[in-house]
Formats: C-alpha cells, sequence, structure tokens
C-alpha cells in the first residue's frame, strides 16, 4: 500500500511547478515582511527612547572671568547625550555644539568661556542627540 | 571515436525538449531576478521611509531679513531633502535645495513677510513625505 503510494508520487509530476513557485513566494514574502518588521522595531526602539528622555536646565549664569555657567539635570531614566546649545534674544539666534554625556539623575555643571548672555530677556535651550528639547527662560 | 561524434552530430533527436528545458531555466532565473530586484527596491522604499526623523531645533522670526528661519536637525538614519514648506497651509518658497545628510543641520531659510505678534503654523515637507509641523509665535 505505502509502496503504491511512494511510486505514485514519484511518478506523478503534475503541479510540481505550481509547488515551486508557491514556495518561492512564501520565501520572497519572508524576506519582505522580516526586513520591514525588524526596521521598523529598531525605529520604533528610538522613538520609545526619545520618549523616555527628559532634560532640564537648572541654571544658566555668567560667571566673574568671562563665559556662562549652566546646570543640567537628566530627569530621565537613560544616559542624555546634549549636542546643541542656543542662546535666543529678540534680535540673535546663536547656536553652540556641545558634547555632553548625563546620566540618569545626575545633575552636571559646564562652564563655557565663548558663550555669553545677552541682555534680558533670553532664552537657553538645549537640544539631545535623540531630538529633545529643554528651555530655560530669563526673569 | 570519430563515428560516435558524428553520430552525435548528426542525430537531432530530443533536441527540442532540451531547448525547452533551456528556455525554461532561463526564464526562471530571469523572473527570480526581476522579483529579487523588487524585492529590494520596496524593502528599502519602505525602510528609508520608515528612517525618516528630522526636528526643528529653532524657529527665528528674522526681523534683519523679514525671512523666517528654521534650523533643521537629521536625527534620522537616511539623508533627508526638503521639498516643500507651507506657512499656513501655503507654500513658500525656501533657499531649495536644502538636503541634510545623517546627523547634519542647518538652518532652512523662508522667504516670509511675517507680522509681530501673530500665530503660524509651520509646515516642512521631506521628499519622502515626513511632515514637521507645528504653531510658532512670531516675537
Amino acid at each position: 500500500m505505502l509502496q503504491a503510494i511512494t511510486r505514485r508520487l514519484r511518478r506523478g509530476k503534475r503541479g510540481i511547478s505550481t509547488v515551486i513557485v508557491v514556495m518561492l513566494s512564501l520565501v520572497l514574502m519572508v524576506i519582505i515582511v522580516g526586513n520591514v518588521v525588524l526596521w521598523s522595531y529598531q525605529m520604533n526602539q528610538l522613538d520609545w527612547e526619545k520618549m523616555r528622555e527628559d532634560v532640564a536646565i537648572v541654571n544658566a549664569t555668567s560667571v566673574r572671568d568671562g563665559g556662562t555657567l549652566f546646570t543640567f539635570k537628566n530627569e530621565g531614566s537613560l544616559t542624555l547625550h546634549l549636542v546643541s546649545l542656543w542662546i535666543n534674544n529678540s534680535t540673535q539666534h546663536q547656536r553652540y555644539n556641545i558634547n555632553i554625556f548625563i546620566n540618569s539623575g545626575d545633575t552636571a555643571s559646564y562652564t563655557y568661556s565663548n558663550v555669553t548672555l545677552p541682555d534680558k530677556p533670553y532664552n537657553v535651550k538645549v537640544i539631545t542627540e535623540r531630538g529633545n528639547t529643554a528651555v530655560f527662560a530669563s526673569d | 571515436m570519430k563515428p560516435i561524434i558524428k553520430r552525435f552530430l548528426r542525430d537531432k533527436r530530443a533536441i527540442t525538449p532540451v531547448l525547452s528545458s533551456l528556455l525554461l531555466t532561463v526564464v526562471a532565473v530571469a523572473a527570480m531576478a526581476i522579483a529579487t530586484s523588487a524585492t529590494y527596491v520596496i524593502t528599502t522604499n519602505l525602510r528609508e521611509n520608515m528612517s525618516e526623523r528630522v526636528i526643528v531645533e529653532d524657529v527665528w522670526f528674522n526681523s534683519a531679513t523679514r525671512t523666517v528661519d528654521v534650523y533643521m536637525h537629521n536625527i534620522g538614519k537616511v539623508a533627508i531633502r526638503v521639498s516643500g514648506v507651507y506657512i499656513n497651509h501655503t507654500s513658500q518658497p525656501f533657499n531649495s535645495p536644502f538636503r541634510l545628510e545623517l546627523n547634519a543641520h542647518d538652518w532652512l531659510s523662508i522667504a516670509y513677510s511675517w507680522n509681530s505678534g501673530d500665530l503660524y503654523y509651520i509646515d516642512v515637507v521631506t521628499s519622502r513625505g515626513t511632515h514637521v509641523a507645528s504653531y510658532y509665535q512670531a516675537p
């Protein structure tokens, strides 16, 4: 009985091409879907990290020797990477490249000798690598 | 040896099945190549669309130049090109072509006659269709 079925299967060539086409199509579909799903997962991870970030500018004061002292606080659960600092007032918007890492929960102070605070009112803004912003407004 | 070769060359039987098999193989390989290329193009497009992340670091209603200057930062995983800028849903001229490589940042200058105190809805659109839009009040 089993031998007869095996023999018939070996002899019968009909439908082979259909099976091959379906299998190849399935492979292609799996590649497309897998690729997209994996990439989407990676980008979702980035968005999720961005949502968890929480940064604050505690203070910005001019120091006696020239320059400005900035105090940043990481209130989120991920390590922050600050990439840009803005000093804005009504007449000037000035951007400075910075490179500061702050651990979760830490407060860090940095003095920039090349940064001068303008006359009040002004805004100090800091941008993180993930794209979040913290703003400090003068009185 | 010679008669064997002569007989082989004269014998025309079974040529058609060989040719048809060869043709079928060529067609199948071509079809698979097309399908693979299509898969690559589709997944690349989808991945690029998903990978676009761009932020607005600063908006400056510049009274000296009477322009609206938007500082853009590409924080995604692909280069971006701004294809259109809309202020209050109306297309505006800008410093085109505006292209940002990975992790690049620059000013996007929009020629627009703004009024002090007015609220503007600024919408920056990339060539892949990503919108970065928000309300900004002129100082």
